[in-house]
């Protein structure tokens, strides 16, 4: 049994590539599946603050890759699922510092420690650090913002997807393509500052995996670090466990995707 | 020649694309054809410093004897190139081969046997660097290669070329994609790219959108770019196509 390799990409920054990887891992895990999520952007690493394990990271993903730290030394487990490691980036290398077998070898190896998933959050961009992340992938989640520069650039990373992976080099068949549809604003989109879901998929040509709502939540959550997936009260919270069903196979109806009514008492009182 | 060797342990046998050179001949002057050479030599030696190429006979009005051929080739050979065959031509160019003991180069072929049914000499001058030459036959008359066929959409950054022939595309073409055709080119999604027929100045390519948003469209390089899309326009099913120098839209 091989780990499905996951990578959580976007092409544009900021859209929400590290949250949503912390939250599909964390998941996962709740799913009961063994997870590890490794940060692929070196220099700027960030997913070890969501995930809350900041002051817990010893050696890293590039200390691996260079044989610097066994795998084992760097993983780190999770406070909250003993099933879900973290493998942090490196803050303090450059991204040219990750090898392609450097990065087959890691993934090798967290398949024989039996892992059923291995999610790799991408960089920005298209460069090398990206490039990486996704070579491997058997599936990828593409986050968008529901603005016109985001779902550019991620038609550029779904090309990508279909041309500049291993799985598309070795003619294996295609990398599975989840689009998640983060930030959206159902007010917004309905006064026209904002792509609808269908706008979205109409440019793109493919079906959204999920719609994670703009929330405050996930942005006391991401200062927490807390993967805004655990905060079950919260719709972006409620939307990501929707989503992570879904690309386990369940099928779930799309929630959050119109203007929220107002009670009665929100409306007299403001809301 | 060397089929006893063609032992499946002893070797590979594989066909593979490689570039090559193709002198084509336009009068039968070795003299002149060796100065010719040299000068090409000595301007790029290192793209054309023994560098392999064939010998296009196929725009002389009749093909040289024997004797001349050979004059020819060592005029290739002492220019300091070295010839490793005969470009396609008629069954005569075959049988002068076969003669010389010089494989005859098919790839020429679909290229060559058009011209070799009219043998008026052309006033291009010969391309250093062979290629197939395009077919600009009108799409009326039926392309011999067929359509390139691709299926599904074409993402932003991605490009497609069809060369000498049409190419027909099921899904959308991109913001910042570009699809490009010899012939014409047929889009079954949205075109939010860029499309550009006739590439290699077909001015009788067309295109057909199904759902037109352009950014740009060329027919035989005459383009026109789309800042605003004109609203009759906009969604529809449209063609373009070359009117004289105006390239034209209309919703079909």
């Amino acid at each position: 049994m091989t780990a499905e390799i996951i990578v959580v990409t976007s092409g544009k920054g900021g859209v929400g590539k590290t949250t949503t990887s912390a939250s599909l891992a964390t998941g996962l895990a709740m799913a009961g599946k063994k997870v590890a999520v490794i940060d692929f952007d070196v220099g700027l690493r960030n997913l070890d603050l969501i995930m809350g394990c900041e002051r817990r990271v010893v050696y890293d993903f590039v200390n691996v890759v260079h044989g610097e730290a066994t795998l084992k030394q760097s993983l780190i487990k999770d406070k909250r699922y003993e099933n879900l490691f973290v493998l942090a980036a490196s803050q303090t290398r450059d991204k040219d510092a990750l090898t392609q077998e450097g990065v087959e070898k890691v993934l090798d190896s967290l398949s024989e420690e039996g892992f059923d998933y291995v999610i790799c959050d991408s960089p920005a961009g298209i460069e090398k650090g990206a490039h990486l992340a996704m070579y491997f992938a058997d599936k990828a989640v593409v986050v968008v913002n529901p603005e016109v520069s985001s779902v550019r650039d991620s038609d550029r990373i779904l090309g990508l997807l279909a041309s500049k992976t291993r799985r598309a080099e070795r003619g294996e068949g295609q990398v599975t393509q989840h689009l998640l549809l983060t930030r959206y604003n159902p007010a917004r989109v309905a006064i026209g500052e904002m792509l609808s879901v269908t706008d979205v998929e109409d440019i793109l040509g493919i079906k959204v995996v999920g719609v994670i709502p703009e929330s405050e939540n996930v942005l006391t959550a991401s200062n927490n670090g807390v993967p805004v997936i655990v905060d079950t009260a919260s719709p972006a919270g409620q939307a990501y466990s929707d989503t992570v069903a879904r690309i386990l196979g369940e099928e779930r109806p799309l929630r959050f995707i119109d203007v929220p009514k107002k009670g009665f008492l929100q409306r007299v009182f403001g809301g | 020649m060397n089929a006893k060797t063609e032992t499946t342990d002893a070797c590979d046998l594989r066909f593979g694309q490689v570039g090559i050179a193709c002198v084509r001949v336009r009068r039968v002057d070795a003299a002149a054809l060796c100065e010719e050479l040299e000068r090409r030599v000595r301007a790029a030696p290192q793209m054309f410093s023994r560098a392999a190429v064939v010998l296009d006979l196929s725009h002389l009005l009749q093909l040289p004897d024997d004797g001349t051929v050979d004059a020819l080739l060592e005029a290739v050979r002492s220019a300091g190139m070295l010839p490793v065959g005969l470009a396609y031509g008629t069954s005569e160019t075959e049988a002068l081969a076969s003669r010389m003991g010089l494989p005859l180069i098919a790839k020429f072929r679909a290229a060559y046997e058009p011209a070799a049914a009219t043998p008026a000499a052309e006033t291009r001058a010969p391309e250093p660097v062979a290629r197939p030459e395009p077919i600009l036959a009108p799409p009326e008359a039926g392309h011999p290669l067929g359509a390139q066929h691709h299926d599904g959409s074409v993402r932003s950054g991605q490009q497609i070329y069809a060369r000498d022939r049409d190419l027909i595309v099921t899904g959308a073409i991109a913001n910042g994609a570009e699809v490009i055709a010899d012939g014409n080119i047929h889009i079954y999604g949205g075109l939010r790219g860029r499309a550009m027929a006739g590439a290699q100045g077909d001015e009788k390519a067309r295109i057909y959108v199904s759902d037109f948003r352009a950014e740009l469209v060329a027919i035989a390089g005459q383009y026109r770019v789309f800042e605003q899309i004109p609203d009759d326009l906009e969604g529809r099913s449209v063609q373009c196509w070359l009117e004289g120098e105006k390239l034209l839209i209309a919703k079909l």
